[in-house]
């Protein structure tokens, strides 16, 4: 199947952008960086319509195959309506960690941070074979009495 | 034997219910549910006697058939002796304990449940003949042990004890478990007849049996694995009688026997039990020559004895085998019995330091006779059992000699040697505990011992002496195990009191003389010994390996977790991108099939898109960076237009729109500068890993679509979408019934978002008010604000009033011209979405689409007469609509189930109607509709939310930062 | 009777439609939630009868037939994974109920919880009935937004940080995914499963690698294995306690559900086991070293999860159908005790306050029931006998052995020495959270509330003990009981997973099932 290398390449920039800015640390970037991988998958599966065509609304006389690939669009509808949806809740996402934090970026895990600097003190249950001698103190000091 | 297992127990699960009743004489109870256990097993004694293997008692039940694990039970001569000693001591010790305890102690009830389930599965242990289920029961007793000797919860050391045996038991469990199912691979059985008859040979096996034979020997305190043993004496002395002393450390000396036959002749298998046997019995023997707590004197005694033990039933002759099982019955009889007098002692003096206790023996010399009995019979003295029984190792032992045999000379000497501290360390145990000591004043209580109490060990020392007498008993009894080894030529060797001046007896008697000497010179040696410790020992290596262990998974996992999105969003792609790497290099039929574009206008897009994406990367301005992404967007619409896919042009287009609106609504609340104090930390990386992740999609989409030969199936699409699916608009019929599962899962998703948008602003419910009366009294609020700025507004301005709530709003936010036209297109609006949607099977659009275009008009509403417009424009709550949106959605896929169709199954009506004329419908039609509803209940959430409850707590903050200047204003005032 | 696979997804659907609908009205949402669920059970009940009695199901929706249309498949490996995901999610949801009724819904809001926590399950069932490849990404989108929406419940700013790792690592995942498909609709020119196993083998050997690893990388962050798994231990622990255990218990496992078709119908081939038995042996030690390093149970049971995936993934990459049956019996096992191991962790909380065991004791006095519901899964956990996890690790321990690579011993080694480091990690907690009595934690106090203040512990631990309502109690004895029986009907239950691999060995029986007349090329 033949496809268009701009389309191709397009996809590639796009998809290094999104990458570049997911590893961001503010919050915000990262949701924009969602926003252009979500546009570059899309692309993706337009790519794999292969040649464009015309489009599928079917009239006479017209082959299946001068259609552009139907399917691909069916599944990029559907990815655009649920990178839409994820997206609006990323938004709530970021409001509410500003509101929380007053700040964009994303924090490190607290039990991580206090284990790497050795915060965390586990109790020991050591064993010492001589440390008791009897199983009856009570009774030990009414015979000392 | 299945009968025996279950009432134990089920008798363990009642236990704890009868405290209540009989409080300590639970034990009572108990010990009778044990003896009759020892009864059963006493009447098998005929078909175990006569020696015919095939009158063994056998019982079988089918578990796991895949995994060839079955309860596998049969009792042999070797199960059946242990099976006694665990069932006989059993009983008595758990007799003992209701003198032990008193009523009042904490956990009895438990005690006496797990110590009897401890009985029960040391039962199975023995009898089990399936090494799975062997498996099983031994691990049990591990889990048992770690409960009974962790009983004195309020000490950490008993704790700790408890943690330190589970550990190093399961620790050989686990190990001895590998090498289980090695051998039941090899053997394609896991039966334990099997396996030992098939006796197979090779690399493989030598490994497998070693394997096991490190759960031996851990669970029987072989060293380098004893160091458990002595710290388990933190348990209840009658804990320590019977597992610690009677049962469960013989578990491992019952493997090694049950093995022996068939492995003793392998490589290794007698150098290292022999080696290790003699090392474990002089090192025990020598450190308890130095203790001073009575208790723990045995424990290392104990130690020592095991070692002894392993040195006979390791060494594998017919001889030594008879004599392994003579020693393991007597060990059991005076060790118990020293336990439990050691047991009496403390309960009744409070103490077991033998340098507190003095003038025990004239208190009470029945308690010093018992005593004296057991310890005889540890030390070897005749007639007592303990002689009989070492007197027939030496003998074993030396005829490996007299065969030349390095090994047996290795086993005598050490056996020679560790009878001597044995003999020594009796002495000191009877001395300390009952001798009259210099500075020492005499003991004043245990004036007279209840009977009760002393029964146990009584009934066991006396055995002790008896059996001596009528070893020929004894031997009968023990016969049937040594008989799987081939006897040796010549009238085969039977216990016995007197077998004549012999070598043995001659050894024998040097190692009482010897062992007493070393006694009269305790002063000495124990400077000696002072002299000669060395700091290390084996338990605070334990402890040690543990902590270490502790340090190395805190090194690890602070390593692994780093806690930081990127750290791991940045592991992820490297691994994508070095797998996928890894696969474009190494392969080579790469067929690529490429044009550059199919029309030049894609170049022109694709420039602005690219050099969008870039100048998002870079932007510091949040609305920049917002807008340059947009761009990239409505880029894809025009490309998807281009492309011959107008829907998903029109879709991606308002998609576009909404989502730059609500990020404008939430951002609007932001700084307007990105903060990046970190995020400019690692740019090159970043850089790199995002350029090679482009490159690398780049790459496989090429190789990909390279290689595609077969049609794709939306080939047929057209046709079917048009005849079966009678809509020409082939996208939309694909969305709403070809693939329309897909679209309701899709709405799902939608409405989880929708409501996650919800949960984090109005934390408590969906709205943010939590119940109905809340919600319409808000609304009839919303209502009333509006009315009474209508009344305020003086009639000229009445005019004005173009949409509900704008006079609600503050003068200097609003716009008439706004609100004119919205209150113009409105409606406009709502009915070409309406159009659409109904449309859409034909044309370009449908529900997608149409909801987006209707929530479009909502936010028109919204962003012209703000939050409260909203409240009284949309009488409904999102959840409604969405819950009927779905509903739809989700019924037009059942309903067609109901009339035997498939689910989703679409009909096609056409009719005349009355001045309509000719009307056709599509039931996916009411499909879409739901998915209309869906997506404006979506963005009606998203305005509720990130519109109107922002503005909400935005005001709030404003009015609180408001009355706080107010204040410190009237503060500062004089 | 094929009607009863897609009713298992639109029952919770439609339950899902009701509550929200019903927005205002707890109790009424609550019963719904409740009915639903309970019909799911019977659902998942006959549809494993049916489909273990008569063979695999399979669904043309809308009539369309395959490939053109979406086909729902149900095998056995699927009904398995139906009923228990929908035991564990009554489970469940009952506990919460309890929950919410004890704290007037602070927890869980009602009118977000159920119809959320409906739509989770509705995800998880399209996943699992799914026999198409696109729409297997759906399922995975419905249940992750459900699990954002419920991982971000009452937005705390701890629950708020974890939930931003949880969101954003997933979305990677799933566009992962997504592209994935693209590329394999670029080049087979099909979506449908079984078409696609039977034109992948036409396609060369290295483009099947490159699509092949690239699923997996997709699948392995979902069912965290290292090194993708790092992210789960800082994101489960912080969400409501029957949340978290939904989680625990469920959504992994959805990974590796997918790992294993992948892996027996796309992918049969034994190029890439190797690599997977490596990622096995990483998963299980560093996980198990991670638990052993907490000093907090929920996240101590989090790295256990992750430890244990590595059981899971060490079964499929044998290649062989015992390691399938071994999986498949591990992930049901692993399924039950991992949730109620979580669900009794949201027990300890409430008795006393908090789950970390520097601070917490003397609960075997004070809640001795809770002390057997903690006990008996910790142990089975630990994979002592006799137990599930005893039978789950001897199954895969045998079919390792019979596969005889000398990777396969050095994972069998491994397998123990984890086993035993999970043992340790949770008889610790015994030993500190229950026997040590409250008094000696009182002792050391000062200093642990400094280290608290230095290190603020993530997980929100509740200052004043609360009631606990009777219904937790209940539905958590519940699955302790359901762990019993996986352990008393091990035998009928191996059998089935032996059977279910069997359908799993090689792609023809399922293509089988899609095309009975034969798939045209």
């Amino acid at each position: 199947m033949s496809i268009s290398l701009i389309l191709v390449i397009t996809m590639g920039a796009l998809f290094a952008a999104g990458v570049y800015m997911l590893l961001e640390r503010s919050l915000t970037r990262v949701v924009l960086g969602f926003l252009l991988l979500g546009n570059a998958v899309n692309l993706l599966l337009l790519i794999m319509a292969g040649e464009a065509g015309i489009a599928p609304i079917v009239e006479d006389g017209i082959a299946d195959d001068a259609y552009t690939d139907p399917l691909p669009q069916a599944l990029i509808l559907t990815a655009i309506v649920i990178t839409f949806a994820v997206s609006a809740f990323l938004l709530a996402l970021i409001y509410r960690s500003w509101r929380l934090a007053n700040a964009d970026d994303v924090s490190d895990d607290a039990d991580d941070v206090a284990l790497r600097e050795g915060a965390v003190e586990m109790p020991v249950e050591e064993t010492a074979p001589d440390a008791e001698d009897t199983e009856f103190p009570t009774d030990d000091t009414r015979s000392r009495a | 034997m299945l009968l025996v297992l279950a009432v134990l127990g089920v008798a363990s699960i009642i236990l704890p219910a009868l405290v209540r009743l009989l409080g300590r004489r639970v034990f009572l109870v108990a010990g009778l549910i044990s003896f009759g256990a020892f009864v059963h097993t006493l009447l098998q004694a005929p078909a175990i006697l006569d020696g015919d293997p095939e009158g063994y008692p056998i019982e079988r039940l089918a578990w796991v058939s895949q995994l060839q694990l079955t309860l596998d039970l049969s009792m042999d001569p070797l199960s059946w002796v242990l099976a006694l000693v665990i069932t006989g001591i059993g009983s008595l010790v758990l007799i003992y304990c209701s003198w032990y305890f008193a009523d009042d102690e904490p956990g009895l009830g438990r005690f006496a449940a797990v110590l009897l389930a401890f009985a029960g599965a040391m039962y199975g242990l023995v009898t089990a003949n399936d090494v799975y289920l062997l498996f099983v029961f031994w691990e049990a007793t591990s889990v048992f042990s770690y409960l009974l000797i962790g009983h004195y919860t309020g000490r950490r050391a008993s704790r700790g004890a408890a943690l330190q045996a589970l550990i190093t038991t399961t620790l050989g469990g686990l190990v001895m478990l590998v090498g289980l199912v090695l051998l039941s691979v090899q053997a394609r059985s896991s039966s334990l007849d099997v396996i030992l008859s098939s006796s197979p040979a090779g690399a493989l096996t030598t490994a497998a049996v070693f394997l096991v034979l490190v759960g031996a020997l851990s669970k029987s305190a072989i060293v380098p694995l004893h160091f458990w043993l002595p710290g388990a004496m933190a348990a209840p002395t009658p804990v320590s009688a019977y597992l610690h002393a009677a049962a469960m450390v013989k578990a491992g000396i019952y493997l090694i026997a049950r093995f022996a036959p068939a492995f003793f002749d392998m490589p290794g298998w007698r150098e290292v039990l022999v080696g290790l046997g003699v090392v474990t019995m002089l090192l025990g023997g020598y450190i308890a020559l130095r203790q001073t707590d009575l208790k723990l004197l045995l424990a290392y005694g104990t130690v020592s004895q095991l070692g002894f033990l392993t040195i006979v039933s390791g060494y594998g002759t017919r001889d030594t085998a008879l004599a392994a099982l003579a020693l393991l019955v007597a060990h059991a009889l005076f060790k118990g019995a020293l336990f439990l007098i050691v047991g009496i002692i403390d309960h009744e003096t409070g103490t077991r330091d033998l340098r507190k206790l003095s003038g025990l023996g004239r208190r009470s010399p029945i308690l010093a006779t018992i005593a004296a009995l057991s310890l005889a019979s540890m030390s070897g003295v005749p007639p007592l059992f303990g002689f009989v029984a070492k007197e027939t190792v030496l003998h074993g032992l030396l005829v490996g000699v007299e065969s030349g045999d390095p090994i047996a000379v290795v086993a005598v000497v050490g056996v020679v040697l560790g009878s001597v501290f044995t003999v020594a360390y009796s002495l000191r145990f009877f001395w300390g505990a009952f001798a009259r000591k210099a500075g020492v004043d005499d003991v004043t209580s245990l004036e007279h011992v209840r009977r009760g109490f002393l029964l146990a060990p009584t009934v066991l020392a006396v055995t002790s002496l008896a059996l001596g007498p009528l070893a020929g008993l004894a031997d009968r009894a023990l016969a049937g195990y040594p008989a799987l080894f081939e006897a040796p030529e010549g009238k085969p060797y039977e216990l016995a009191l007197w077998h004549g001046l012999e070598p043995a007896l001659g050894l024998s008697a040097l190692t009482i003389v010897l062992g007493a000497a070393l006694f009269a010179a305790r002063t000495p040696v124990a400077a000696a010994q002072k002299r000669l410790s060395t700091g290390l020992s084996a338990s605070e290596a334990y402890w040690d390996v543990m902590s270490a262990v502790d340090r190395f998974s805190a090194r690890v996992t602070s390593l692994t977790q780093r806690g930081s999105l990127s750290f791991y969003l940045g592991v992820i792609l490297l691994v994508f991108i070095a797998v996928s790497t890894a696969g474009l290099v190494t392969g080579s039929s790469w067929r690529t099939d490429v044009r550059v574009w199919d029309y030049p206008a894609q170049l022109a897009i694709a420039v602005v898109m690219i050099a969008a994406a870039i100048a998002a990367t870079q932007v510091q301005k949040r609305f920049a960076a917002l807008v340059t992404v947009g761009v990239t967007g409505f880029g894809m619409s025009a490309l998807f237009a281009l492309q011959g896919a107008p829907d998903l042009a029109i879709t991606q287009i308002l998609v576009e729109l909404v989502t730059l609106i609500a990020f404008v609504l939430v951002l609007r609340r932001l700084p307007a500068k990105l903060g990046d104090r970190h995020g400019s930390h690692h740019r090159l990386l970043r850089a790199v890993i995002a350029i090679s992740a482009g490159v690398i999609m780049v790459l496989i989409a090429l190789v990909a679509a390279g290689s595609r030969t077969t049609d794709r199936i939306s080939l047929a699409w057209p046709e079917l979408a048009f005849v079966d699916g009678h809509g020409s608009n082939i996208v939309n019929v694909a969305l709403v019934d070809i693939r329309g599962w897909d679209t309701m899962g899709e709405l799902a998703v939608v409405i989880a978002a929708a409501t996650g948008v919800a949960s984090l602003l109005f934390i408590r419910g969906r709205d943010d008010s939590t119940s109905r009366a809340q919600r319409l009294t808000l609304r009839r609020r919303a209502r009333a604000r509006v009315q009474q700025s209508r009344l305020q507004s003086i009639p000229g301005e009445r005019r004005n009033a173009w949409i509900l709530a704008g006079p609600t709003l503050d003068p200097r936010y609003r716009s008439i011209l706004l609100e004119v036209v919205v209150r113009l297109i409105f409606h406009a609006i709502i009915v070409l979405s309406l159009y659409v949607l109904f449309t859409g099977h034909n044309l370009p659009g449908g529900g997608f689409a149409g909801g987006l275009i209707a929530g479009l008009a909502l936010v028109a509403r919204y962003l012209a007469g703000g939050r409260h417009e909203l409240t009284a424009a949309v009488p409904v709550g999102a959840g409604a609509v969405l819950g009927t949106g779905i509903a739809v959605a989700a019924g037009a896929a059942i309903v067609p189930l109901l009339f035997g169709a498939d689910a989703l199954t679409s009909t096609y009506w056409e009719a005349e109607v009355w001045l309509l004329g000719e009307v056709s419908f599509v039931t996916s039609t009411i499909f879409d509709i739901g998915v209309y509803l869906v997506v404006v209940g979506l963005v009606l959430d998203v305005l509720r939310s990130l519109g109107a409850e922002v503005d909400r707590q935005g005001d709030d903050a404003s009015d609180r930062a408001n009355a706080r200047r107010v204040e410190s204003a009237t503060e500062g005032r004089p | 009777m094929t009607a009863l696979v897609p009713l298992v997804v639109l029952v919770p659907l439609l339950g899902a439609a009701v509550t929200l609908a019903l927005g205002f009205r707890p109790q009424a949402q609550r019963v719904v939630a409740i009915v639903a669920l309970v019909i799911e059970l019977g659902l998942g009940i006959a549809l494993l009868v049916a489909v273990d009695a008569v063979g695999p199901l399979a669904m043309e929706l809308g009539g369309w037939s395959a490939p053109f249309g979406i086909v729902l498949v149900v095998d056995r490996l699927s009904a398995v994974m139906v009923l228990v995901s929908a035991v564990v999610l009554l489970a469940v949801l009952l506990f919460s109920v309890g929950q919410g009724i004890a704290d007037g819904d602070a927890e869980t809001p009602v009118s977000i919880y159920n119809p959320t926590y409906l739509i989770l399950t509705t995800g998880v069932m399209v996943a699992f009935v799914s026999g198409d490849l696109f729409n297997l990404y759906v399922g995975f989108e419905i249940l992750l937004v459900a699990s954002y929406v419920l991982i971000t419940l009452g937005g705390t700013e701890a629950r708020i940080r974890a939930g931003v790792t949880y969101v954003i690592v997933s979305l990677l995942s799933s566009l992962l995914f997504l592209a994935s498909i693209a590329m394999v609709y670029g080049a087979l020119g099909t979506v449908n499963l079984a078409q696609v196993a039977a034109r992948m083998q036409d396609l060369p050997a290295d483009v099947q690698v490159l699509l092949h690893v690239m699923l997996l990388v997709a699948f392995g962050i979902k069912a965290a294995v290292f090194p993708l798994s790092f992210w789960l231990p800082d994101s489960y622990p912080s969400a409501p306690a029957p949340v978290t255990a939904a989680f625990a218990g469920l959504l992994t496992k959805i990974g590796v559900y997918a790992i294993i078709r992948v892996e027996t119908v796309i992918f049969p081939g034994p190029e890439l086991n190797p690599a997977l038995m490596v990622v096995a042996l990483l998963t299980m030690v560093v996980g198990a070293l991670g638990a052993v390093a907490q000093a907090d149970i929920k996240r101590i049971l989090s790295f256990t999860l992750v430890s244990h995936i590595g059981y899971m993934i060490l079964g499929v990459a044998l290649g062989t159908a015992a390691g399938t049956a071994a999986a498949i019996y591990y992930i049901v096992h692993h399924i039950v005790i991992q949730t109620t191991l979580f669900l009794a962790a949201g027990l300890i909380e409430r008795e006393a306050g908090s789950t970390s065991i520097t601070r917490i004791g003397g609960l075997l006095a004070s809640a001795p029931l809770v002390a057997v519901l903690f006990f008996v899964p910790a142990l089975n956990l630990g994979g002592i006998p006799p137990f599930s996890g005893f039978i789950g690790k001897l199954g895969l321990f045998q079919a390792a052995a019979e596969q005889g690579d000398a990777l396969a011993y050095v994972l069998i080694g491994a397998g123990a020495l984890v086993s035993l480091l999970t043992l340790y990690a949770l008889v610790r907690v015994w030993n500190l959270a229950f026997w040590r009595p409250a008094g000696e934690v009182e002792g050391d106090e000062t200093r642990l509330l400094r280290a608290v203040e230095e290190a603020p512990h993530s997980t929100a631990t509740i200052a004043a003990t609360r009631a606990t309502s009777r219904l937790m109690t209940v539905s958590t004895v519940l699955m302790v009981l359901v762990g019993i029986a996986l352990t008393v009907f091990a035998g009928p239950l191996y059998g089935l997973a032996d059977r279910a691999a069997d359908n799993l060995d090689g792609p023809e029986q399922y293509i089988q099932i899609v095309f009975p007349q034969g798939v045209e090329p």
